[in-house]
């Protein structure tokens, strides 16, 4: 049976299920919960700058570019109710889950100094 | 940077003679040393005088081989090492190693030595007049392009070309008699940093001085594989080579780095030791890693044609992949980035390291041909020492070897003649299980620079060394 939690959006950004981290994406006005993780290496995507044209993410780590469509993809389930989010976690996950608060980059508006660099992805 | 010691040449020769005593440095029977990083021997100090700078055409002398020995054995003690067996198994060198008496002694022979080592670096190629960031970026992309790796159409590091067919000293390689030991020793060389890779960058990344340090420390993070140790480039290093037959223990293989090869290494260990050299630390990074990604990229090609299938190469192919961004990460972001921020001042430091680190590469790489080129042809030099035993200067120094006696290897400052008077001597030129038999009367040639060590294969063997002077080269 699936497991699911509630978070509140005011206070929390990010929910770690096990060594998985979710970080709150804006996509367009939608809050989702996306993985925090590069498909390249592994690199924090919460700390990625959007390209200039906003469509993708340019990743801290190597500035591996990864489409937003493709980050949105790997969300969780997400019913939401004003700041009330319900949360359907991964199958199988009886790891340790808590939530909490992370500065996030990825929302922030497209970095003026970005210089297009790295590979592309997704 | 200059490199400057305030200890006198006789307090650091005696410092030094006491450094080199200690038990942990003396040489062992054993060719391999097996499972104990603390066992480093440096071979007889003889009558060298450190306190003259070796010039460049004495790079391959006896006095950097030793010089570069401990060097290496002062900046790894200030590395964490663990045998692989537990600390049991070596705790009393450990002790040692580690201990207040080598640490002192170590910090007083250290600046003499560091300077006998690296002053030829300021001496041997005078510095371009490079001054602004224009002229440094311009400077560094014609150095990597006049390198074989010219930018691409973005002005960045360009993308491996896996099908490039293997060329210069891989090719030597493979065209090797014996390739597979031209191969391993190969790997031995770059064993010699790979299996504590970072761990000089490692003493770049405290402090506090500004975005550069985050980047260090992107690039860190990738080495150590993101804090999982079977990603971590030393790791998947020993699988390459526990795939061929080789020792993963740390300097399991110490008698077989080749002088170059220690140089090189403590370079960047001196420049990260004296942070003095950050600059030039940083330059030096930044040229090698955009040299990399199709360095190694070539460097998995000659294995896998040396050894077949049975080589695990993914240590080469991290490289060739990660190693593009770490090129374009470095020039962009350390190279330029602290030209940016610190400005003209800094500029030609950064060009001495890109200097440093071409001409380090280029003696190396001369050494390394020049080794296998000589261990793939003992049989040649043994009917070449015959020919030329006649010529031999009277000057014969004479050794008894037993089976248990210590080993180590060494090199000549001039070409010798090296006879075996009575016995059976096994010559070890690079690290084989099947060594250079010389039985009675055989003359081997022994050219200058040319790292090898004897060990007796009967129960009694005496040598006579001579020194012979060529007009050619056998």
């Amino acid at each position: 049976m699936a497991r699911v939690i509630v978070m509140d959006l005011s206070r929390h950004n990010t929910v770690m299920v096990g060594h998985d981290r979710y970080f709150v994406l804006d996509t367009g006005g939608r809050a989702e919960l996306v993985r925090d993780h590069c498909p390249h290496r592994g690199g924090p995507l919460s700390l990625a700058r959007r390209t200039p044209d906003g469509r993708r993410l340019s990743c801290p780590w190597h500035g591996t570019k990864v489409g937003v469509a493709a980050v949105r993809r790997s969300r969780l389930p997400m019913v939401r109710s004003g700041d009330e989010a319900l949360v359907v976690l991964p199958d199988g996950a009886d790891a340790p889950v808590s939530v909490t608060h992370r500065e996030i980059l990825a929302n922030l508006p497209p970095d003026p100094t970005h210089h297009d660099e790295g590979a592309e992805h997704g | 940077m200059t490199v400057t010691t305030t200890a006198t040449a006789t307090t650091t020769g005696s410092a030094l003679a006491r450094y080199c005593a200690q038990r942990i440095f003396q040489p062992v029977p054993d060719v391999l040393i097996a499972g104990n990083p603390f066992l480093r021997p440096i071979g007889p100090l003889g009558e060298h005088d450190f306190s003259v700078p070796a010039t460049e055409a004495e790079f391959l002398g006896s006095g950097q081989l030793l010089a570069g020995r401990v060097l290496c054995n002062a900046y790894e003690s200030d590395m964490i090492l663990l045998p692989p067996a537990g600390l049991a198994s070596a705790k009393d060198d450990f002790d040692l190693f580690y201990g207040d008496e080598v640490r002192a002694l170590r910090d007083r022979v250290r600046p003499g030595l560091e300077r006998y080592a690296f002053s030829f670096l300021d001496d041997a190629v005078p510095a371009p007049p490079v001054r602004t960031l224009d002229e440094l970026q311009a400077y560094f992309l014609a150095e990597v392009g006049g390198a074989g790796a010219p930018a691409d159409a973005s002005g960045s590091n360009p993308a491996v070309d896996a099908a490039a067919p293997v060329s210069g000293t891989m090719k030597a390689i493979t065209e090797c008699r014996h390739p597979e030991e031209a191969a391993a020793l190969h790997l031995i060389q770059l064993a010699l940093d790979a299996l504590t890779e970072a761990s000089a960058m490692a003493r770049n990344l405290g402090g506090s001085y500004g975005v550069e340090q985050s980047e260090l420390f992107k690039i860190f993070n990738d080495e150590f594989g993101y804090g999982v140790y079977g990603a971590k480039h030393s790791t998947i290093f020993k699988e390459m080579l526990a795939s061929v037959g080789l020792r993963t223990d740390l300097h399991a293989y110490w008698n077989f780095y080749l002088t170059s090869s220690l140089v090189g290494v403590n370079y960047f260990n001196w420049l990260t030791e004296d942070h003095r050299g950050m600059f030039r630390y940083m330059a030096a990074v930044t040229y090698l890693e955009w040299l990399f990604a199709q360095g190694f990229a070539d460097t998995g090609a000659m294995l896998r044609a040396v050894y077949g299938d049975r080589v695990d190469a993914k240590y080469c192919d991290e490289h060739a992949h990660i190693d593009v961004h770490h090129g374009r990460m470095t020039y962009e972001n350390l190279l330029l980035g602290l030209a940016r921020a610190h400005g003209e001042l800094v500029i030609p430091e950064l060009v001495r390291g890109i200097e440093d680190t071409k001409l380090l590469l280029r003696l190396g790489d001369a050494d390394f041909r020049a080794q296998i080129a000589w261990a793939d042809a003992l049989d040649a030099h043994t009917e070449a020492g015959a020919a030329l035993a006649t010529a031999a200067m009277d000057d014969a120094v004479t050794g008894t070897l037993r089976p248990g006696s210590p080993f180590s290897t060494g090199v000549y400052d001039a070409d010798r003649l090296v006879e075996v008077e009575s016995g059976e001597v096994d010559v070890h030129a690079w690290a084989t299980q099947n060594p250079h038999r010389l039985g009675t009367g055989d003359v081997l040639l022994v050219p200058r620079g040319r790292l090898h060590g004897l060990k007796a294969a009967s129960p009694e063997a005496r040598v006579t060394v001579r020194t012979v002077e060529r007009t050619f080269d056998a």
